[in-house]
């Protein structure tokens, strides 16, 4: 199969699933994302771009069932596909091909 | 403990409302309200910014994506209607073929009722064309008097051009070979008049139809690009036709046509001097188009035309009582012959793409009916109506637009045949080509096809779906409903078919009793061919001695029976016709009630080469055949008949043109049996024949009997004539029988399209009848057994069976004969020998028809006779 090019949100969000490893339910996810961006994630772009992922292969989810926190409405956690994970590895690998012999160039001037 | 505390109502509404219910539905609910929990701050804000985001972007995406939903479902539909038709070859294959014939001929004759009847003639504003003839007294159509032209042109006020014309074949010399080019003499007006000018040099002026101007001429591109390569400096060059010379003064345009093709124009200046120019009572071929001026209505002009044509009247009784004008649309004129032909064609190929797509609707009924259990299957299952009626009409559309390719294919094939096969001096028919607009008819044709016929079985099929057929473990035999609607588009396929075939039927008679006309003459092992003798060279002497000579030397050839020379072949018309006036025939009261006869001169073995009995005292002679030798005639039996009814004209006198003309009287010396004169059909006129000697016209044809090789032979004979003289140009080179058959060329074409329609319709009914019945017997295995178990004979079965089918066919053929009875008026005019409501034709093709019904149903019914019963008793579930 091709391996398509990662849009960076897609990017963020396939290696924070990866990241939050058997926790990456729905809305850990989101948080972790805002975390580590230190921006605020919309909740409509975060499921729509799951299942965006989804419908390319790169990540699939099993239900799980609901915590009183939620009162009991069941829960999703995501795994990154196989395919997923060789996609960001051929994502990154552009980004290094990218970033390389620019460290100079882009050295924080402070 | 769990947190008390709930999210906004309203955005959560919104969630629960506009998202499909499901886990997916829920599990976003739940991340919202668990976070919602979490929060400590703004959590009601961050509720409803959140909440409203997921709503609009997840009803975005689903709306786009549900798009392409549709684009993939249609996607999956062709290819499983690929799939599916590639796995009944046999199906497919029928259903192709018979929209394939159906578009196919459909658009072929399309194209031929467009090319001539529908396509405006390429000149501006065409419909403002008028070509105006002569007429006599007695209506008779007569081309136009020289002088009677001028005065009209000098007269007439409604008119931007007023142009005469006449066709004038020449005989162009001082290249290799003498040459015969196709030509017209044109007045100065007559560009004007048809809206077209030259490409390069100038067009006429009115000083070139003058007395005494210099001949000029306007040459065809084809012409100039043959003879003179395209060169610019043609203009100026002289050209030498009829032993003159012309100077070519302009070179119409490639897409020029008038008509018919045409390699020169040439101004009238250079045949003022010819006599029939002088006389007013000479109609010797010209023919006016007139433009009226803008604005003035084409009745008014013509209106005033008349008024015109009734003052000449008054001051040239002479040669003017009783003549009017006949003007009518150019247009109008040029088709007025093959209109009936072509109205006929349209409406059988009308009635075939009918067959073709009954047939069609029908197949697919049948399929539908078969994939009835899937179908079933598949809306069990969650199949919706509309999703299966979609994919039905998707397989059908597929078919028709395969057919609709396929046809166009036939169609061209189809279009060149019947090109070639019409009759030679059709007018425009060079003009017929698949164009876009008859591709477009055979689209059309196609959707049609597809569309309303293929959407009986996807409306049909859906309704299945929505029934609540039992799954069985076989499948079950078609619904009743199914059935009904295929036995009636059975009927109407077999209605459909009676109706051709009865056309069809009318058509092989008229043919067959055209072939056996008495044409009066013994046609075979004849050849003809045309000379012409023009230019100042050929004065009478040197023509009868050249016609003379050339017939002793053609009569000595080896296998030749005899030869002789004629102004006019029979069948094929006459070139001279005239009033006369006759001894014991009393002068009538009013000029145009003088009798008129076609006046035929004719060498002596004429009568003996063409094998025309005589009557009557005698032929001529070669003592008769000079120019001094006393006038002599030879009438036919309809003028003594006519004339001397009961009496012995041999002896009598004739007189040729009015009783001013300065023509001598000619002594009646035999009486000839009658031939055809006006085609196979037309009753014979007076015909009166003159020897070729004292009145030798300058184009006139040879007719040589012969034995053996005949085509040999007619080289021989031109080898010989160009012996005499090489730059006699020798033309239309053809056996007696294709005049005959030309004559008949539109009757043919008629009936070999209605003809073969007719078979294909009848193959069709007959395969759809054959089909149903087939499958009737299948689906009735467990009945027939049963009555084969309590002794029901194989006759007996057969007739059940039988008689099914029968009665639908005998449905439809009482129908057809109605629709016959109706539709074969539009024939009218083409038969010949037989009526068009012929009760013994109409009885023969229903005999023939239920005959082929009969085979079609016996087939299915002889198998029906080999079930065995304990295996058909079996079968039941």
């Amino acid at each position: 199969m091709a391996q398509g090019i990662l849009g960076g949100f897609e990017q963020h969000l396939l290696l924070v699933i990866v990241r939050l490893g058997r926790d990456a339910y729905g809305g850990d996810i989101g948080r972790e994302l805002e975390e580590h961006t230190g921006r605020r994630v919309s909740r409509g772009a975060l499921y729509t771009t799951l299942d965006r992922l989804e419908d390319k292969g790169l990540v699939r989810w099993t239900t799980v069932q609901g915590t009183a926190a939620r009162d009991g409405l069941a829960r999703r956690r995501y795994i990154v596909t196989a395919s997923g994970l060789s996609t960001l590895r051929t994502s990154r690998q552009v980004l290094q091909r990218l970033w390389s012999g620019l460290e100079d160039r882009l050295k924080d001037p402070s | 403990m769990t947190d008390p505390r709930t999210p906004p109502r309203l955005p959560r509404w919104l969630l629960r409302t506009l998202l499909p219910a499901g886990d997916r539905r829920d599990t976003i609910e739940g991340d919202l309200l668990e976070e919602f929990r979490s929060r400590e701050h703004a959590a009601a804000w961050w509720y409803w910014r959140e909440a409203l985001s997921i709503v609009i972007r997840m009803r975005w995406r689903r709306r786009t994506k549900g798009r392409s939903m549709y684009l993939d479902n249609l996607q999956q539909d062709v290819r499983y209607a690929i799939r599916s038709y590639a796995k009944a070859p046999s199906f497919t294959a029928i259903v192709l073929a018979t929209l394939a014939i159906g578009i196919g001929a459909s658009t072929a004759i399309f194209s031929i009722v467009n090319g001539l009847l529908l396509r405006p003639l390429p000149f501006p504003e065409p419909e403002r064309l008028l070509w105006i003839n002569e007429a006599n007294a007695k209506g008779g159509l007569m081309s136009v008097s020289w002088p009677n032209y001028r005065d009209w042109e000098a007269r007439a006020h409604s008119f931007e051009a007023l142009a005469a014309t006449r066709n004038n074949s020449f005989t162009m010399t001082g290249g290799e070979h003498a040459e015969r080019l196709i030509g017209r003499r044109v007045t100065w007006g007559f560009f004007k008049a048809i809206g077209a000018s030259p490409a390069l040099g100038r067009a006429f002026v009115a000083a070139d139809d003058a007395a005494g101007a210099e001949p000029v001429v306007i040459v065809s591109h084809g012409f100039w690009a043959n003879r003179f390569q395209s060169d610019p400096a043609a203009i100026g060059r002289r050209i030498v036709l009829d032993g003159r010379g012309f100077t070519i003064v302009g070179v119409m345009p490639a897409a020029f046509r008038f008509l018919r093709d045409c390699d020169l124009f040439v101004a009238m200046g250079a045949f003022m001097d010819e006599r029939p120019l002088k006389q007013r009572g000479d109609h010797s071929g010209y023919y006016v188009l007139a433009r009226p001026k803008p604005g003035i209505p084409i009745e008014a002009a013509t209106s005033e035309l008349q008024q015109i044509a009734a003052a000449l009247e008054r001051e040239h009784p002479d040669t003017n009582s009783g003549v009017h004008i006949v003007a009518e649309r150019l247009g109008d004129r040029i088709v007025s012959d093959l209109r009936q032909t072509l109205l006929v064609l349209s409406g059988a190929v009308g009635l075939l793409l009918l067959i073709a797509c009954v047939n069609v609707a029908n197949l697919l009924v049948a399929r539908g009916a078969a994939r009835e259990h899937e179908l079933a299957i598949r809306a069990a299952l969650g199949g919706g109506r509309l999703r299966l009626a979609t994919q039905m009409l998707v397989e059908s559309t597929l078919l028709s637009a395969a057919g609709g390719a396929l046809g166009v294919l036939l169609a061209f094939w189809l279009l060149r045949a019947l090109v070639a096969a019409a009759p030679e001096d059709t007018p425009r028919i060079d003009e017929v080509t698949l164009d876009t607009i008859a591709l477009l008819f055979a689209a059309g044709a196609a959707m049609l096809a597809g569309i309303v016929f293929g959407s009986l079985p996807a409306l049909h099929a859906s309704s299945v779906a929505g029934q609540h057929v039992v799954v069985r473990g076989r499948p079950a035999g078609a619904s009743a409903q199914s059935h009904r609607l295929r036995r009636g588009l059975i009927v109407v396929e077999v209605a459909l078919a009676l109706i051709l075939l009865t056309g069809a039927t009318l058509m092989l008679r008229t043919l067959q009793r055209m072939t056996a006309v008495d044409t009066g003459f013994t046609p075979e092992r004849l050849v003809t061919m045309e000379l012409s003798l023009r230019g100042d060279r050929w004065d009478d002497e040197r023509r009868d001695a050249f016609v003379n000579d050339v017939l002793t030397r053609v009569r000595a050839l080896p296998g030749v029976d005899g030869a002789a020379a004629v102004l006019s072949l029979p069948v094929d018309g006459s070139n001279w016709n005239s009033v006369f006036i006759a001894d014991g025939v009393p002068l009538p009261a009013r000029r145009e009630d003088l009798p008129s006869a076609a006046i035929t001169p004719a060498s002596p073995d004429y009568f003996r080469t063409m094998g025309i009995a005589i009557v009557r005292g005698r032929t001529f002679s070669e003592a008769d055949n000079t120019a001094k030798a006393a006038p002599v005639v030879v009438i036919n039996e309809t003028m003594a008949r006519r004339l001397w009814p009961g009496q012995n004209p041999v002896g009598k006198r004739f007189k040729q043109g009015w009783p001013e003309t300065p023509s001598p009287w000619r002594e009646i010396v035999g009486i000839v049996r009658d031939i055809k004169v006006f085609g196979l059909t037309e009753p014979t006129p007076m015909q009166v024949y003159m020897p070729f000697g004292q009145d030798a016209p300058r184009d006139f044809p040879i007719v040589v009997r012969g034995s053996g090789d005949m085509a040999g032979l007619a080289t021989s004979v031109q080898k010989t004539i160009h012996a005499v003289d090489a730059d006699v140009p020798i033309y239309a080179v053809r056996p007696m029988s294709d005049i005959i058959g030309s004559s008949m060329a539109r009757e043919r074409i008629a009936g070999l399209v209605l003809t073969v329609f007719a078979i294909v319709a009848l193959t069709l009914a007959a395969v759809g009848l054959y089909g149903l019945v087939a499958q009737g017997v299948i689906e009735r295995r467990h009945e027939i057994g049963v009555r084969i178990a309590l002794g029901a004979t194989a006759r007996q079965v057969v007739r059940l069976v039988v008689a099914g089918g029968l009665s639908m066919a005998a449905v439809g053929a009482a129908i057809g004969i109605g629709g016959a009875l109706v539709m074969t008026r539009s024939l009218e005019g083409l038969l010949f020998g037989v009526a068009p409501r012929d009760p013994s034709t109409l009885a023969l093709v229903v005999i023939a028809l239920l005959v082929v019904a009969a085979a079609a149903c016996g087939i299915p019914a002889l198998r029906a006779t080999r079930v065995a019963p304990s295996e058909a008793l079996r079968g039941l579930n």
